[in-house]
This record gives C-alpha cells, structure tokens and sequence, in this order.
C-alpha cells in the first residue's frame, strides 16, 4: 500500500508536469510526452532493483503509468474542448481530442511498464546495459519521434544540447573545483567568435568546420588559463566577481574590435616628437584600420560544417544538426567522466573541500586550478563553435551576463557536481525557457484577447493587461527565483552529488571558515 | 626576484600597454595633445567625474556596510538602487512634474520622491535580508551570493515590469525595456559666470546641489556610524559578531539596521541619478552595482571612507576615460581596474590587510 502512495505521487509530479506540457501544446505532444514522462515515470518508481521480480516490476510500472497517462488523457481533452477555443484556436473534435489522448495514455503505460521491468531485471550488469540500451534508443529516434508527432521541438532541444555541454563545463569549474566563475558565457564567446573569424567570408578565412571546432577549444582552454591565471591567489566571492569582471569584459573586447590600429610605440614616440609621421612603423591594420569583429553587427555568415553524402548541413533539417550535437554532448560526459575520476578530478575535489589541505598533501594548487578552469573553458569552446555554426551568425550581446546566470542556474538547479542532475537542470531551465515561455506566452495572449479583454471595460487596466502580462518578460523574475529558492531549500541541488550534499549542510564551522577567507597565502 | 628582472618585468608591461592601448583608446600622444588644446574641458571632466562619483560613493557605501558586517557581496544593491530610481521617477510623475518646472514648485515633490525612494528601497532591502539572507547566515559562502544574484534579478525584472505600467504611470512612456527620461528639475545656472569669472569651465547649480546633497549623506553616514550608539553597535557586529553577542546586541537587529541605512542611500542615489542624467533604464543598475562595488574594493570593503574615495576615484576614471580613452571601452577600464585591484591589493587602498584564517 505504501508502495502504491509513493508510485501515486511520483507519477502525480510528472504527470502534472506532462499535463502542463499538453494543456499548452496540444496535439500529438500528449503521446511524445507519455513516451518520455513514462519512461521516466518507470525509473523513478523502480530504479535499480526495487522490485524483486521483473514481472512484479511491471504491473507496478502499468500503474504509474496508467495514472500518469489519466494526467496526460484528461489534459488532452480539457486541451482540445476547452482551452483551444478560450485562446482563441479552432477547437478540434471529441473523437479527435480523445484520439490523442489516449494515445498518450497507451505510450504512458507501455514505456512506464518496459522501463520498470528494465529496472527489476535480477541481474544488475544486465539491468544497466539495457537502461543504457533503451536511453540510448530514446536519443537517437527522438527526431523521428518529434517529426510524426509534429511537436517541432528539435530546434529548441538542439539548444538544449548545446547549453548542456555549457553547463557540464562550468560543472567542472563550479561543481567539481569549487571556483564559482561567474563568467562562464566568456568563454563561450571566445569559442563562438574563434569560429566565427576562422570560417566566415567577413576575414577571408573560410576553414572547414571540423577543423575550427578543434582550433575554438584550444583557444578557449588557453582563455581560461590566461583569465584563470591572475585569480588563483583569491578565493570565495572575490574570485567570482574578478570572474565576473571577466565575464562583463570579454563581450566589450568583441563589440568593440572593429577598428584596430597597431603602432610600434618606440618609433611612434619618435614619429610624434621628431613631427614625422613616416618613422612609425606600422604592425596591423596599415591602409585602413583592420575590422576583427564586426561590432554590434556581429559576424555573418559562418560556414556550416558538410560530410560526405550528406553535403553542408542545412538551416531547415534539423538531423545532421541534432546528431552532431548529440554526439558532442555524448563524447563530454564521457571525457568529463574519466576526467572525474582521474587523479586530477579527484585532485579538484580536494581543493574544493580544504585547499590548504590538498596543499599540504602535495597537490599542486596552481596546475589543478588552472586545469580546472582550462578543462571548463575547453566546452565551452566546443559548445561555442557549434553555436556559431549552427546560428551561422554570432553577436557580443549573445553573450552577456545574464547568459553566465542561467549556465550557473541550471548547474546549482541540478546539483553541483553531479553531470545527471547538471544534464537534468538544463533540460528543466531551458526547457522551460525556451519552450514552456514562449509557447505560455502565445497562449495566454490568445486567452486574454479572445476572452479577458473584450470584457473589460476599463481602458487603462486593458492595456496593463495586454502589454504587461506577458511570461517571457518574467524570465530573469524566475530565473532569480530559481536560485534563491534552491539556495535556501535545497542548496545541494534536485539530484545532489552524495559528498557535495555532506560539504553543503554542513554545520561545522571549521568547513565555512576556510571558504570565509579571501585570499591564501 | 632581483631588482633588474623587476624592471625588465614592468619595462615590457608598459611596452605591451603602449603597443596594445590604443586598441582600447589609451593613446598617449594624442591625449596629451587634447589636454593641452584645452585644459579647461578636462576640468569639466574633473568635475563631471566627482559629481557622478559622489553618486557612485552613495552606492559603494551599501555595499561597503553590508560587507563589513556580514561580509556578503550583496549584488542586487546596484539594481535597489535602480528601483529607487524608478520610485522617485513614479512620484515626480505623480505631481506632474514636466522638464523645466519652476524649481519652488518642483521642491516638494523632490523631497517627497526622496522619502519614498529611500523609504521603499530600505524596506525592499530589509526584506531581501529576512527571507533571502538571513536563512543562510551560516551557510557556506557562495551560498549567500548566489541568493544575492537572484535577487538581483529579480529585481531588475520588477523594474522591467514597473517601466511597462504605462497605463497607470504615464510618465513610464510607451516601452517598458526603453530608457525613462526623467524631468529636468534642478535650476542650471552656471555659477562661474553668474559670478563673473570668465572660464570655459562647466558648474552649474544643478551639478552643486547633487554634490552637495550626496556629500552631506555621506557625512552624516560617517557621522552616524562613529557616534552614535547605534553606529558603535554596527562597529562592534562588524568587528567581531559573536564577541557583540556575548556582550548583550541584538545582533540581527544590528544587521537589519545596516540594510535599512544602506537601502535608503541606494534609493536616494537613484533620486540623484535621475535628477542629474535626466534618464533611467531597468538595466543601469548592474553596471552601476559593478561600478560602486568596484570602488568599494578600491577604497577598501568594509571600509565607510574607503568606500566614499574609491568612488569618486572610479567617477573620476569613467569621466576622464569617456573623454579621453573612448566611451565604448569604459566600462572594460573600470573591470580591469576592479581585476586589477583584487589581484594585487585585495584589501583596498584603505583596507588593512586581511590576513589568512584556518
């Protein structure tokens, strides 16, 4: 029985999760959702052998899944019947809604029952390869997935992916090494534009893509070093506002490259005081100042990357596009994985927890932090090239402070160190970004001009309601939220590493001393 | 490190500043050059620099007090300070004030736009302490600074929000995200020529009455926090706050006191930015919080006259940077100084040194 509470309220939070998701997008996104939220609503319920048998297993994953799909089914028709004609779209059928609810409703049932059964497979080498198997499966048929069911969201999880490499970056700055860095977006930039001047016509230089992606990390990790290098002797706070200054300078240095003029100072001080404009010797940008970044306006186009038989990727077919990313967010947890449990990620961890300590048992301070910072930079590097070339048009304000916020939100969101919780904090804040907002803002907008604001008669309330009641202009609102909210409730994060866990709610003062001080010796 | 390596070091900096400056508009002959065409545009800089320095001071000082009692950057005081601007804009709205009222019609309204700008930045400050801080007061560091970056946007957004209520604040405009022009109120009258010296050199009324005003708040924080009792207490909480438990404060009550004080100059430093720029935008208050942060660290954080010379110095490098270097890469100075300063002098130029705790 108490088993049967738990399935209930695991099941009711995804299940109102999906419902929120189908109330607002309708259609076919009801059985996209059963699919994912019963897959999901499977694990949570019997992850890792809970159930003794598989056949057990299954009939408790059919009942979180069928509770889940009642959710998914009952969103579906309030959907169809009600809130498309209160916004303002054509209603659609009874025969119809309840097609799609139902549909819901089945995938809900059959995933929840085959990832349960998974989950009480009795042998536990088997059980993981086929989790794998099946999450693995998930990623890779999703756009077929998302293109029958005419959800279209594979642009925004392509962006998704893209800030999840970001966020598993800054994860091993923040999460792993302890070095709040407020100025992630920096690096995300540097990537962005190394990319931007080596493969685009603006500077003549028009490199394959496969090739710059590797040159944008390597400048980004040597950004990091560089930018790493004058923080080490500061820790806490002051580290993250030097980081932050950082973060705030970068952007400038890009906006406004767009007319340099080097001189050879020596010969121009002779130049000037002898009154001789000849005797200075001009280094870069002579005939006519050089345009490194092309200002505000941002460099366009970037080239796109091409392979043989597909040819150069495409702005309107999203596949080759979510492939690529998928296999670059793919090969960063591997690497961020082995890194983790190297001796250098084991390294991190020490100097996170007692600096003076790790130095103490030998660990060079210097290279662990620098690497940190480097290793960090190094995705971002990735995520930014990729980011160029699929955008194939990059400008400084892409990469502002509010960018650094939202990277550093999804990693405290998910849980400071721990890549599943990381992974699972950007597909909640960007999903909720980048889907729920806008797709809630279009819908309320329907709702208040098809039935609030005919009914209002005050003139000055109606235009309050029209311009002001509008979600995505609540973002950063909610973004601010998200971090006090976890900070004070749960500061460890939804999925908490266990040893991050132990170090945040900790009561011993000795631990909050050695992040009081600010400078070491 | 022997002294030749030494000098060979800064040769090359300075080398690699010349070659590299002028990228960024640090170019030496040419400024030399402008200074000497006319020194009396530099002084007008000079002031223009104090004045919005004085202003930047007023906010440093929030960030100085918060920080030397709890030692929290407390971020969102730049965007208070920005809220405080729009409050007082709302009020001088409310009274109908149009650029170029009569300066005795306009009094009034001013000091009631200064009371509730004050009044509501300081209790929005206490509030932000209750149930944002204070739940973290034993937390781990960042703990408290992330909350702090929250708020921070969160109230940024609420300026957003407050700048598009254009249906019951007609004086917000049409577009909630655009700059706010705020009416003109202070009487120019240039003082110099009023008093019959001939100089090319800008004061006008409008710019002494901003000194004036922030000056006097800054005195009489000082005042305040040196001798009064209240103002001891804030010493002693910050010295040592369980030694000022054991000797019977009210240690929050303390903490609460240093909010509500900070809050209100935030909110009066957005009065007296409006009155003096005659313009207001939700997002000012990040660049401002960096600005007054940094002077605050350049003067020495926790240090209240520290605070005050740090920033009129950052006023004074902005003005003379916008004049001389180029207003496109002030803001990347002022960073760089603030980078600069922490890495080599993180006590500040008044601060004593801070000395490492195990």
């Amino acid at each position: 029985m108490q088993n049967f509470w738990k399935a209930l309220r695991a099941s009711s939070i995804l299940g109102a999760i999906g419902a929120v998701t189908v109330l607002l997008f309708g259609g076919w996104s009801s059985a996209v959702m059963g699919w994912l939220l019963g897959t999901a609503a499977g694990y949570t319920n019997s992850h890792d052998g809970l159930w003794p048998k598989p056949k057990i297993g299954a009939q408790m994953g059919a009942k979180t899944g069928l509770i889940l799909g009642i959710w998914l089914a009952v969103a579906s028709l309030v959907e169809g019947l009600i809130v498309r004609p209160l916004s303002g779209q054509t209603a659609i059928s009874f025969p119809q809604a309840l097609q799609y609810g139902l549909l819901g409703l089945v995938m809900a049932v059959v995933w929840s029952t085959v990832m349960s059964t998974i989950q009480s497979l009795t042998d536990p080498v088997q059980r993981r390869r086929m989790t794998w198997l099946l999450m693995a499966l998930f990623l890779v048929v999703f756009p077929m997935v998302d293109q029958r069911a005419a959800t279209g969201w594979i642009a925004t999880v392509i962006q998704i992916l893209i800030f999840a490499m970001l966020a598993l970056g800054l994860n091993i700055t923040v999460g792993y090494a302890g070095l709040l860095d407020l100025g992630y977006a920096a690096f995300f930039a540097i990537g962005a534009y190394t990319t931007g001047m080596l493969s685009s016509p603006h500077l003549g230089i028009e490199w394959n893509f496969w090739i710059v992606i590797w040159i944008a990390a390597a400048v980004a990790a040597i950004a990091g070093l560089v930018l790493g290098s004058p923080t080490l002797p500061l820790r806490g706070d002051y580290l993250a506002i030097v980081t932050l200054g950082f973060g705030e300078i970068v952007p400038i240095v890009f906006r406004n490259l767009t007319a340099i003029r080097i001189v050879e100072p020596i010969s121009g001080l002779f130049a000037t005081l002898l009154n001789r404009p000849e005797l200075a010797i001009c280094l870069v940008g002579c005939e006519e100042p050089l345009n490194l970044t092309n200002g505000e306006a941002g460099i366009n186009p970037i080239g796109r990357p091409s392979l043989p038989f597909l040819g150069t990727f495409r702005s309107d077919n999203y596949l080759p596009w979510y492939y690529l990313v998928l296999l670059l967010v793919v090969f960063s947890v591997f690497m961020i994985n082995r890194l983790r449990v190297s001796r250098l990620g084991r390294a991190w961890t020490a100097i996170r927890e007692d600096e003076l300590a790790a130095s103490a048992m030998g660990i060079n301070r210097v290279n662990v932090k620098l690497l940190a910072f480097a290793m960090g930079a190094t995705f971002a590097g990735f995520a930014g090239a990729f980011y160029a070339s699929y955008i194939t048009a990059i400008f400084p304000s892409v990469f502002d402070f509010s960018v650094s916020v939202i990277i550093l939100c999804m990693v405290i969101l998910g849980g400071l160190g721990n890549m599943a919780g990381v992974l699972l904090g950007c597909v909640i804040i960007m999903g909720a970004d980048r889907l729920f907002l806008p797709q809630l803002a279009q819908v309320l907008k329907g709702f208040l001009n098809t039935t609030v604001l005919p009914n209002i008669a005050n003139p000055a309330l109606r235009d309050f309601l029209a311009i002001s009641f509008d979600p995505i202009q609540m973002r950063l609102f909610l973004f601010g939220l998200v971090l006090v909210v976890m900070m004070i409730v749960r500061p460890e994060g939804l999925v908490p590493s266990a040893r991050r866990k132990a170090e945040l709610r900790s009561e011993d003062p000795v631990v909050n001393e050695s992040l009081a001080d600010v400078r070491s010796v | 490190m022997k002294p030749w390596q030494k000098i060979v070091l800064y040769l090359a900096i300075v080398y690699f500043v010349l070659l590299l400056g002028p990228i960024a508009g640090l170019d030496l002959p040419r400024i030399l050059k402008e200074i000497a065409q006319s020194p009396s545009l530099l002084i007008t800089q000079l002031l223009v620099g104090l004045i919005n320095g004085a202003i930047i001071a007023i906010i440093a000082l929030g960030y100085t007090l918060v920080y030397g009692i709890i030692e929290l950057i407390n971020f969102a005081h730049g965007d208070l300070y920005m809220l405080g601007g729009f409050a007082a804009l709302t009020v001088v709205g409310a009274f109908g004030m149009q650029d170029g009222a009569p300066f005795i019609s306009a009094i009034i309204p001013m000091l009631v736009a200064l009371l509730v700008a004050a009044g509501m930045c300081a209790g929005l400050n206490v509030l932000t302490e209750r149930y944002a801080y204070r739940p973290l007061r034993n937390a781990p560091r960042l703990a408290p600074l992330i909350s702090a970056i929250g708020m921070s946007f969160i109230f940024q957004n609420l300026g957003l929000f407050w700048g598009g209520l254009r249906s019951f604040i007609p004086i917000m405009g049409n577009t909630a995200a655009a700059p706010k022009s705020f009416p003109d109120l202070l009487p120019r009258i240039d003082i110099f020529r009023s008093l019959g010296i001939d100089t090319k050199v800008d004061f006008t009324t409008k710019d002494l009455i901003v000194l004036v005003v922030a000056v006097v708040l800054m005195v009489s924080l000082n005042w305040f926090v040196q001798n009064t009792s209240a103002g001891k207490a804030m010493r002693a909480v910050a010295q040592n706050r369980d030694a000022a438990k054991i000797v019977g404060l009210d240690v929050d009550r303390v903490i609460v006191l240093t909010f509500l004080i900070g809050g209100a100059l935030a909110g009066a430093a957005g009065l007296l930015v409006g009155l003096y720029n005659n313009t207001i935008v939700f997002t000012m208050g990040f660049t401002a919080g960096l600005r007054a942060f940094t002077a605050a660290v350049l003067g020495g954080i926790g240090n209240i006259t520290g605070a005050m010379l740090g920033g009129v110095l950052i006023g004074l490098l902005s003005a003379l940077s916008d004049q001389y270097l180029s207003s496109r890469w002030t803001d990347a100075w002022v960073f760089g100084v603030l980078v600069l300063i922490l890495v080599f002098r993180p006590s500040g130029l008044l601060g004593e040194n801070l000395q490492e705790k195990v």
